[in-house]
């Protein structure tokens, strides 16, 4: 999996390439503990090159999203694929996880 | 209509996920199943494999887990077979997918998943080996 990273204003903004499993997951989690204690609240992670994505990624991303709302941060996913999407709501993960389509709207969201 | 089979040996560790993950990648697309299909198969394999290896597997051993899978006409049947300890994978709880983000616990999601992506999964216990039978419908996506 290739994670890029780039800041917008003061959103940290992570783009995923390929899958985000049980060997992969680690990776996505150091970086995302490293961004917390630098003290970024607003984050968007890019799902549109996500092929595939198992309980371990659910897991990081449930983990940085609590750590979040301690700081009253934002983590907002987008551009997901239809089948990466049905894992969030059969997890019901997108009752407390805000889920776009686009960029654009992402954006919209962790700036406000 | 189209019978195929795959027969894979892993070593009972983690790091055998790529291993199968290729397997299934060649396996699946050669049977030109869906990439919604393909994508629930490896979610369902990942994730029981994870469990076993995890949870059923005493680390001081060298075990291996088997597993067999056979696609005919619209039916996907999974075989993963284990000599670990007695152990059932699928009794893990069912997460609360309702309950807000504080109290949400992550055990039993991976579970739960394989199990909204299959149509039916079984346990069996037979003499040393753990025996899950898995099956999956694909015949719509």
């Amino acid at each position: 999996m290739q994670i890029s990273e780039e800041t917008l204003d003061d959103v940290q903004v992570y783009k995923l390439s390929g899958r985000l499993d049980s060997n992969t997951s680690p990776d996505f989690e150091k970086i995302l503990v490293e961004a917390l204690e630098n003290g970024s609240r607003k984050m968007i992670a890019d799902f549109k090159n996500l092929d595939y994505i198992s309980s371990a990624g659910l897991r990081v991303i449930l983990k940085t999203t609590k750590a979040l709302k301690r700081t009253e941060g934002t983590l907002v996913l987008c551009a997901m694929k239809d089948y990466v999407k049905e894992v969030f709501e059969i997890s019901g993960f997108d009752t407390f996880l805000p889920i776009v389509a686009d960029m654009d709207a992402a954006l919209g969201l962790a700036q406000k | 209509m189209k019978s195929s089979k795959l027969s894979i040996k892993l070593d009972g560790q983690l790091s055998e996920l790529d291993k199968l993950c290729q397997h299934l990648e060649s396996y699946c697309g050669g049977l030109g199943l869906s990439p919604k299909n393909i994508f629930e198969t490896h979610l369902i394999l990942e994730e029981l494999f994870t469990n076993i290896v995890s949870y059923g597997l005493t680390p001081d051993q060298k075990h291996s887990v088997g597993i067999e899978l056979n696609c005919r006409n619209d039916t996907l049947t999974i075989r993963i077979e284990d000599e670990g300890i007695a152990f059932n994978p699928i009794l893990a709880g069912k997460p609360d997918t309702n309950c807000r983000l504080a109290e949400r616990k992550i055990g039993g999601l991976g579970i739960h998943l394989a199990k909204q992506f299959s149509s039916d999964i079984k346990y069996q216990r037979k003499g040393k080996k753990n025996i899950l039978t898995i099956i999956k419908k694909i015949g719509d996506a």
